[in-house]
């Protein structure tokens, strides 16, 4: 055994000739090397912009709070014949939030909402929008804080005070770059005043801007603006994502019962569990990345294929060398073993080559670029391992042809 | 030494068999300095070959040191020319890029056992050979005698019995011819079997004996190579 690792090492120090052999053939190296760099380049970025996306993901769950029910009020039936009375059921009132949150083991919190379009007027432009009614307590469950102002609180929900928050399109696009804080603006005809602007909340699951929409108190929404005794959601937090599910058949045990016993009809809500949504895009992004990676194989294997062309190129140009060897004493694997050994070390080199080329391509996108990019040790790691491994295997190829040479006739080439 | 009885080896080409040893037999002894001549063609290369195990005979019986290699495996024949078998090759076959210490070093990388003074046995290869101030030159450094010699010192390194060369001094100029055959004497007078192969007759008669290959088979003494032409026919082609 210890006689085996001493010839091992014994090779291993004899590569220093095949090195300088590589080096007397700069530009035939560079350019074996070079597929691989790229190959080792694209894994780095394409995993770094994976990582990007997931870290989105996971800021976009931050953002919406994971821990999230929405009960919905389900689209009213339309009975033949006669004209809907109401594009939603008319079923769900304040006071099935509040049973929520009492009722309810698994809920922290339950807040209804209105949710309507909405015109809204300043001076003399206007905007298409979306007013949302809450209670303060929805503001938190949502996530929603102030960027300047302030937010409303259970004095101004209670006074249906006409104050309202805007988000920062809205503000964007009535404004245009004054601050909106103090000013007056009207929701369809009811005059409001702008007590804050919200801090950004960037888009939902379903792509909708969630900065795009005026939040005023649920009571002033309902009684100054759209005059409706109903309510159409009520959010629902828990405690952790996990109890999710769960805490999702409490709420519909709890509605079925209260809505049952004011009208006996079914179900007229739809429950949406973000828990449930995330997990489906970040499946989608994960998919993505099994796409991107295949392509990068590809890209690995034509980096791969450039390699071999070298290396077989070498072993046709040093058959004598190896016939040489051959007569000497060295074995067929004693020969294998210095070709892997030298496609090993073209493929390091085009690997860290191929580390530092993505690490730049990752840093120059994350600049100029809009795409979000995280370069890891990890991930660099990654890069390196992939092309040398690869090399290595690869490098068994011309190995393999090198050491089939019959020692006689190799010694004979020209 | 060396025993080879009716040896034959035959090459395929294609569908056409060419027969080039017909039933070979020759004794060596140790420490015999023996010349093996032949026209171009006559079957030398492939006598070689043979007897330095780089390739199988077809058939008959090849004895080296009484060992017979006829089933033995590949990584066998390896190592045995590794320990056995010091050659020397018309074209040097020296590492361009290696130093001459580390060109006659080279057969101690696949030795079994490394010895632990291999860099200064080598050195001493490299002063029987009348290189010692040239040891760190590399081969397009030194002229073609020097050349040969390291791969003299190369073959000796791992002390072999038997010492194959092949047309040691067809790339030589003849000064340097002799200084290399006046090695191959010394060292044949250490008690190395020296077998040599050439295609010329003077350099041939500087062996203790001259064995002549005709057309595949073995024709001993110099009445033969007269009556086959070839004494007086220095130019032979290769």
């Amino acid at each position: 055994m210890s006689r085996i690792l001493a010839r091992r090492r014994r090779l291993v120090r004899d590569l220093f000739l095949s090195l300088q052999l590589l080096a007397a053939h700069p530009l035939r190296t560079a350019l074996s090397i070079s597929g691989l760099l790229v190959g080792g380049a694209a894994v780095i970025v394409m995993v770094a912009v994976g990582e990007g996306a997931e870290r989105k993901v996971i800021e976009k769950v931050r953002a919406m709070g994971t821990n999230l029910l929405v009960v919905s009020a389900a689209p009213a039936p339309r009975v033949l014949g006669r004209p809907r009375q109401a594009p939603t059921s008319t079923l769900l009132r304040v006071e099935d939030a509040a049973a929520i949150a009492e009722e309810s083991v698994l809920a922290v919190a339950a807040a209804a909402a209105v949710i309507k379009p909405v015109v809204v007027r300043s001076g003399g432009l206007n905007t298409s929008t979306t007013l949302i009614g809450t209670s303060p307590d929805g503001l938190r469950i949502r996530n929603i804080g102030a960027a300047s102002g302030r937010l409303f609180d259970d004095e101004d929900d209670r006074g249906q005070r006409r104050v309202a928050l805007l988000g920062p399109t809205v503000a964007r696009n009535l404004f245009q770059g004054v601050d909106p804080v103090g000013r007056a603006i009207r929701l369809g005809s009811v005059p409001f005043e702008v007590i804050g602007v919200t801090r950004p909340l960037g888009t939902d699951t379903g792509g909708v801007d969630r900065d795009d929409q005026v939040v005023v108190p649920l009571a002033t929404a309902m009684r100054r603006v759209l005059n409706i005794p109903f309510v159409h959601a009520v959010f629902v937090q828990s405690r952790s994502s996990a109890d999710l599910e769960r805490l999702e058949r409490e709420v519909r045990d709890i509605l079925h019962r209260r809505l049952a016993a004011r009208s006996g009809t079914a179900d007229p809500f739809v429950i949406q569990n973000q828990a449930v949504l995330l997990r489906t895009e970040r499946g989608a992004a994960r998919a993505m990345n099994r796409l991107v990676a295949g392509v990068i194989v590809l890209a690995l294997l034509v980096g791969g294929a450039g390699l071999v062309t070298v290396m077989l190129m070498s072993v046709r140009e040093r058959t004598r060398e190896i016939g040489l060897r051959r007569a000497l004493g060295a074995k067929r694997r004693d020969i294998r073993l210095q070709f892997v050994l030298e496609s090993g070390i073209l493929a390091a080199a085009g690997g860290a080559a191929g580390v530092i080329a993505g690490m730049a391509a990752a840093a120059a996108a994350a600049a100029f670029g809009r795409w979000d990019l995280i370069v890891s040790w990890r991930v660099a790691l990654l890069g390196f391992a992939c092309s040398t491994l690869l090399g290595l295997a690869l490098g068994t190829l011309p190995a393999a042809r090198a050491a089939r040479l019959e020692p006689s006739a190799a010694l004979r080439a020209p | 030494m060396i025993e080879m009885d009716a040896l034959t080896k035959s090459y395929r080409k294609g569908a056409a068999v060419t027969e080039v040893l017909k039933g070979v037999t020759l004794r060596i002894r140790q420490g015999e300095f023996v010349a093996v001549m032949g026209r171009s063609g006559s079957g030398k290369s492939t006598l070689l070959n043979i007897l330095g195990l780089l390739d199988r005979p077809d058939g008959g019986l090849y004895r080296l040191d009484g060992t017979d290699f006829s089933t033995a495996t590949d990584d066998a024949l390896s190592a045995a020319r590794n320990r056995k078998i010091g050659f020397v090759f018309q074209q040097f076959h020296l590492l361009e890029r290696a130093s001459a210490l580390r060109n006659v070093t080279l057969p101690l990388l696949y030795a079994d056992d490394e010895p632990d003074d291999g860099t200064e046995r080598a050195k001493q290869a490299l002063a029987a050979v009348g290189l010692s101030d040239r040891t760190h030159h590399l081969p397009n450094e030194l002229s073609g005698g020097e050349q040969q010699r390291v791969a003299i010192a190369r073959a000796l390194i791992n002390r072999p019995s038997l010492i194959l060369a092949d047309e040691p001094t067809g790339n030589l100029d003849e000064r340097a011819g002799v200084e290399i055959l006046e090695i191959f004497r010394r060292l044949a007078g250490e008690g190395r079997t020296i077998v040599l192969v050439t295609h010329d007759a003077s350099i041939a008669s500087r062996a203790d004996r001259t064995v002549l290959l005709i057309d595949g088979r073995i024709a001993d003494g110099p009445g033969a190579a007269r009556a086959a032409g070839l004494l007086g026919d220095p130019v032979a082609h290769e």
